[in-house]
């Protein structure tokens, strides 16, 4: 039986959400607990539109390295989310489509199915990643076909940045990459720099974030633009002045603009290379002595784990999701990056969506339309009888994952993966919860070829 | 072991730089980009904004009372007419750092097979890392002899002695 459906996408800075069928462009609510020290404020979640001064705002954030960990903050974040006046719709009476981060841990997952059939008491619900909805949305639309059977989702948001294959619908989890920067980093790091070279912004996280929104840009030409900024400090095409808020309702930031008299009172902010110099740590995690491979790196890494005939596929279908990808120059400085790791006769496609903070959101509302949706609910009453056993046999994620290398999978043409065969609703026992086995070694993904799991 | 790093603290001062006190510079450094407080110090305000960073958060404050949740502040809009459920409240008192909760979660006795969080992790890159001056932003050229930390002419040096050159190395 069809019940009214909630989306939610619940990202680390902000949530997505809506009713299928009726919100097409989602509610954005800040998804942590802010106060304000200096007007001894506190704002929860959606409570923040009502702000006024974002000045020394403390944040409390339910996501630790990406990973919702504070229940406290995302209990009282969703207590004022989750009921009828704010839904439309009582939990009770409700389907609820929600987001988890890649490699969620078990435990963690545990406590979402404990929020969504204890507390709030939904009819039922779906738990996916964000990038595993992409395949039912239309960002890869602009060719003009139905979407890719192979694709790679990039999906650089607040807390990190993932590289997630999917072939025929399902995550190839195996080849799966992450990037520990972030929109979180980014902000931090132009903090740091700001405090160390003009003024002391260390408190100011929310002034910052939008000092970086409003000057960063991704450089196509990093050596280039960086000795334009060191020849004239003072003047050069690249420098810009932000004038700080202070919060009159008269003036928030914003940029100098050229000829624009700044008011006599007004801070001021010089922006030289740190405009293009934060970004570059998604390219060059290692610029702050971040050991990973940059995006670009990433993505070819990504794709010479997966079987070799369809490489030239995944190269060109690489999609752009989340926040970060924003920067004037990203998707430029990606294509030009990966056309020189890219082999010569592979064409190299990037898509992204005009917002892709609601990537995520669109392409799940989307699916949340579709039997295929209908499927993979699991309802409050199955929970009640087998706990969150229920969730882990029927939402499939990295615990299902078998090494597939490049002999594990059929190169004709589809490639199907094993695992996604839910419309005609029948248990998968490929999916059979992965009881953890006690190793001598350490598993590294990639040690052992081809060992069939034990069922 | 605190013979060998002092040694080897002793040796880094000395001429060049021990690679493990970089490193656990440049992790302690990467860990605060990595919060989301911006107020380094502990905040106890009304609703309970106190930073237990570290391990497991208790149930209890230092003085033994119930510790004021977050969410009690806020009256849920409709009303909730029951009490939490068990699950639900432990997990709103009981707060795990990512770190502990990650090591709960024993990723290395899953299947070597099976894909996780921590063989994610994209690998090192192939080249070294470009030299950044640490103080102006612009390429370096030059390491600290104290510190390592690098800079790229004798401007961004004499600012990056008189600020935040770490003279000790710990």
């Amino acid at each position: 039986m069809r019940h009214k459906t909630i989306v939610l996408d619940n990202g680390g800075h902000t949530i997505k959400l809506g009713m299928q069928g009726v919100n097409k462009n989602p509610r954005i609510v800040h998804n942590g607990v802010f106060r304000s020290d200096r007007d001894k404020i506190t704002y929860v979640g959606k409570e923040l539109d009502g702000c006024t001064d974002f000045g020394a705002l403390n944040y409390r954030l339910p996501f630790e390295k990406g990973y919702l960990v504070d229940w406290d903050v995302q209990k009282a974040v969703w207590d004022g989310l989750m009921y009828g006046k704010q839904l439309g719709v009582d939990p009770p009476d409700a389907s609820l489509l929600i987001t988890e981060p890649y490699f969620d841990l078990p435990k963690i997952q545990d406590v979402y199915d404990q929020f969504v059939f204890e507390e709030y008491e939904f009819k039922s619900y779906y738990r996916c990643t964000p990038a595993s909805m992409v395949p039912y949305g239309d960002l890869f639309s602009q060719r003009g076909l139905p979407p890719p059977e192979c694709m790679i989702v990039v999906d650089c948001g607040f807390s990190f940045t993932h590289v997630v294959p999917i072939m025929s619908g399902s995550i190839v989890w195996n080849a799966v990459k992450r990037i520990d920067i972030g929109g979180k980093v980014l902000t931090n790091h132009l903090k740091e720099l700001i405090s160390f070279r003009q003024w002391n912004m260390m408190d100011e996280t929310y002034v910052i974030n939008e000092v970086k929104e409003a000057c960063c840009y991704v450089s196509q030409n990093f050596k280039q633009e960086l000795e334009l900024c060191k020849a004239n400090p003072q003047s050069n095409p690249i420098v810009c002045e932000y004038i700080l808020p202070d919060y009159s309702p008269t003036r928030t930031g914003r940029i100098r603009q050229p000829g624009e008299q700044a008011p006599e009172t007004a801070q001021i902010l010089s922006m030289g290379n740190e405009r293009f110099t934060v970004p570059e740590i998604v390219f060059r995690p290692d610029d702050i002595g971040m050991e990973q491979m940059g995006l670009a790196a990433t993505i070819a890494h990504t794709i010479s784990l997966l079987p070799e005939d369809l490489q030239g596929m995944f190269w060109a279908n690489i999609g752009l999701i989340g926040g970060s990808t924003k920067f004037p120059g990203f998707k430029q400085r990606l294509i030009t990056e990966l056309r020189a790791l890219a082999p010569v006769d592979c064409m190299v496609e990037l898509y992204q969506a005009t917002d892709p903070i609601v990537s995520a959101y669109t392409a799940a509302y989307t699916f949340a339309s579709q039997p295929a949706f209908q499927q993979r609910l699991v309802t409050r009453a199955e929970y009640l009888e087998s706990g969150s056993s229920a969730c882990r046999r029927k939402f499939k994620d990295w615990k299902g994952s078998t090494l597939r290398g490049n002999d594990g999978v059929s190169g004709k043409g589809k490639g199907r993966a094993r695992e996604d065969t839910t419309d005609s609703g029948s248990e998968e026992t490929e999916e059979a919860e992965v009881v953890p086995v006690k190793k001598g070694t350490k598993g590294k993904g990639r040690a052992s070829v081809g060992r069939p799991k034990d069922k | 072991m605190r013979q060998k790093s002092l040694r080897q603290a002793q040796a880094a001062k000395a001429s060049s730089f021990d690679p493990e006190v970089v490193a656990k510079r440049t992790k302690r450094h990467l860990d605060e980009l990595e919060r989301s407080n911006s107020n380094y110090a502990e905040t106890t305000g009304v609703l309970g904004f106190v930073d237990d960073e570290d391990g497991e958060a208790g149930g209890r404050t230092a003085k033994g009372r119930a510790r004021q949740t977050i969410s009690d502040k806020r009256a849920p809009e409709g009303g909730r007419k029951k009490k939490s459920t068990m699950n639900v409240r432990t997990a709103v008192i009981y707060r795990k750092t990512f770190t502990a909760l990650l090591e709960d979660a024993d990723l290395s006795s899953y299947p070597s097979s099976t894909a996780t969080y921590l063989t994610a992790a994209a690998p090192p890159p192939s080249q070294p890392p470009r030299m950044i001056c640490s103080v102006c932003g612009y390429f370096g050229r030059y390491r600290c002899k104290k510190c390592a930390m690098v800079y790229c002419d004798k401007n961004c040096e004499e600012v990056h002695e008189e600020t935040r050159c770490e003279r000790r190395v710990f």
